[in-house]
């Protein structure tokens, strides 16, 4: 009884609004689903939303294994160490996107500080091609999303008893088979939690793959934006909105199945 | 959206009474409670504030500045009336959704030829009121029913001069030749200017490109998309040559002198075949400061001089026959109207993007996906 009001207001101020464009799917121009039609008929529709969850993965696997290896150093230092790296990683989570995309360019450019060491050294001849393609996205994003995979983890592992470890050691085992069988598992909701995090978060991004991708990896944020803004087709552009949404909770349900999502955000189990 | 615009007229005469003292006050904030109309802007007359200024919708950056120089300057000494900038960018989209909800906060949109006829088709524009605005100050054929052309902007290429010594490229047949002329190359993202490049490469010769064989083009961006990076804001298309990234790239010409400038003029610009593209300065459907002020605006934009005011600061081409002639020299080189240009440039069809530019822009961006 008590909550009604606020969940009168949530649906007032943010379902409503978001069904009202979402509505635009079905109904621009017409009435009926022959927005939803181009996904089967247009091959490079299918295409960017392939390139968007091909990055997305990579983007994910790479971020949370290098959360991985920051949240557990992290763990394992103590008092100042550990403060320094906490601020490290939060100060590089506020920096803003558009100044770490033009960082990458300068940085990795064909005449940038990478390129230029590495000829200027005599390891290579010609200077890599690192930005304006999918290996740049995918630095870019990375970059951007680790301190989004360390925070979770951080938690997760933070909650870790560490007698548990030192009991396993006391037992016999070596360090190697205390981390694979004690630890890992004990961080899979972690895990999981980052995991989810930093794909749906990569879903969206658009100015980092406009940037740093040179025009060629269009994900599906900046065709959604051209839609809207340039070509004026705001049926199409209602209906990849409504599929990233639906994609995302179907994600969210079939995880469901494999694990209590309570646990992931934080509920004891 | 008329139900809005009911309400604020209902809000406006309501006030009116109120101060009159003919409606209680209760009565006055739950009708404006109905008409979701915040009650200090109507009772403060905020709203007819607003009447009294021009809202003018470009692109930021330098523009403001220039813009403020060449025009606002003048104009509010004339008449009175401050000029004042929106600047997140006149697109399409933006237009139409402004119209739509029906809360236009901006009297004259900076956009481009095809909004105007596009838009102006759907009904979201004011009509040009030409016994105001002056027809014989525009380039015949670029003062359209719901907008006329202030000024021109272009797509085209800068080389390599160090890399391609002996051998400029003029052409953009050799801009496509990675062959003959190699490194990589920067193309426009949102498929103006960059499609019209490639139908010329192919051999179409300039009367013949519209209508555009849409197929023909993109194959023709398809063979060298390998070599190619695209840029989608002036920005970039500057960093990307500054940068040596590329050894022939596509500019917007009013970004070239920069460019020839920040590289200590190794990258040179080529004119011919560039594209002329037609701006256009519209007005949205329902602009706050009413018919009458806006085309007093637009009319003075036309004088020659400021035209040539903006061309200098701002690096638009006038789009006034009269201003031609008096493009100063050193930026008669970067001007598509001045009379060494105008014979090679390939001038924009507005109608013909007003028509298939969604469709063109959504096969340019999956060809090079």
């Amino acid at each position: 009884m008590l909550v009604a009001p606020l969940f009168g207001l949530i649906i007032a101020l943010y379902a409503w609004p978001v069904i009202n464009i979402l509505w635009l799917g079905i109904s621009d121009p017409e009435l009926g689903m022959q927005n939803f039609r181009p996904l089967f008929t247009k091959s490079s529709l299918v295409k960017i939303l392939w390139t968007t969850i091909r990055v997305c993965l990579i983007t994910t696997l790479c971020s949370v294994v290098i959360g991985y290896l920051i949240a557990y150093t992290m763990v394992n230092l103590v008092g100042r160490e550990r403060n320094w790296m906490l601020t490290l990683v939060l100060i590089s989570f506020w920096v803003s996107v558009l100044v770490r995309a033009f960082s990458w360019l300068t940085l990795l450019g064909r005449n940038g500080l990478f390129n230029a060491a590495l000829v200027g050294s005599g390891l290579i001849e010609e200077p890599i091609s690192m930005i304006r393609n999918e290996f740049g996205v995918l630095i870019g994003m990375v970059h951007y999303m680790v301190p989004y995979a360390v925070l979770p983890l951080l938690a997760n592992m933070q909650g870790i008893d560490h007698r548990i470890m030192d009991a396993s050691r006391s037992l016999g085992a070596g360090s190697f088979l205390t981390f694979r069988r004690i630890f890992l598992p004990l961080t899979k909701p972690g895990v999981i939690a980052s995991s989810l995090l930093v794909f749906i978060i990569s879903l969206g991004f658009y100015v980092t793959p406009a940037l740093l991708g040179g025009g060629r990896v269009l994900m599906v944020a900046e065709y959604v934006s051209v839609q809207i803004l340039v070509t004026v087709q705001w049926g199409i552009a209602a209906m990849l909105a409504t599929l990233l949404l639906f994609g995302v909770f179907a994600l969210l349900y079939i995880m469901s199945r494999f694990m209590k999502i309570g646990e992931v955000f934080g509920a004891r189990p | 959206m008329q139900d809005k615009m009911f309400y604020k007229d209902l809000a406006f005469t309501a006030a009116k009474d109120f101060k009159c003292g003919k409606m209680g006050r209760r009565d006055f904030l739950y009708l404006c409670a109905l008409a979701g109309v915040a009650t200090t802007s109507v009772i403060t007359g905020d709203a007819e504030a607003a009447a009294n200024e021009i809202v003018l919708w470009n692109w930021g950056g330098d523009a403001v500045k220039c813009h403020t120089s060449a025009f606002g300057t003048a104009f509010t000494k004339e008449s009175g009336l401050p000029v004042k900038y929106d600047t997140s960018g006149p697109l399409q989209g933006k237009i139409k959704e402004m119209v739509n909800s029906g809360n236009v906060t901006a009297d004259v949109a900076d956009a481009d030829g095809f909004d105007a006829i596009s838009l102006g088709k759907s009904g979201h524009l004011e009509k040009i009121d030409y016994s105001v605005v002056d027809k014989k100050k525009v380039l015949d054929g670029y003062a359209w029913d719901y907008g006329v052309s202030i000024i021109f902007y272009g797509y085209a290429f800068m080389y390599d001069t160090k890399k391609f010594k002996g051998n400029p490229p003029s052409t953009w047949e050799d801009f496509f030749n990675t062959k003959k002329y190699s490194g990589k190359r920067s193309l426009y993202k949102w498929a103006n200017g960059s499609l019209e490049g490639a139908l010329m490469a192919d051999g179409v010769t300039k009367d013949s490109v519209y209508p555009m064989d849409l197929d023909r083009a993109i194959n023709k961006i398809k063979s060298i998309k390998s070599d190619t990076i695209f840029w989608g804001s002036g920005s970039e298309a500057q960093q990307m040559i500054v940068n040596g990234e590329v050894s022939m790239g596509m500019v917007w010409l009013n970004r070239a002198k920069a460019v020839e400038a920040d590289t200590n003029g190794r990258y040179r610009l080529n004119m011919n075949e560039a594209i002329a593209m037609p701006g256009a300065y519209l007005i949205p459907k329902g602009n706050p400061a009413g018919r009458a002020n806006v085309m007093r605006f637009i009319a003075s934009c036309q004088d020659a001089e400021r035209q040539i005011k903006l061309l200098r600061c701002h690096g638009m081409t006038p789009s006034n026959p009269e201003a031609f002639g008096m493009i100063p020299d050193d930026l008669k080189r970067f001007a598509v109207t001045s009379e060494e240009n105008l014979s090679r440039v390939l001038l924009n069809d507005p109608i013909w993007w007003a028509q298939n530019g969604g469709n063109a822009v959504n096969k340019f961006l999956e060809a090079i996906g």
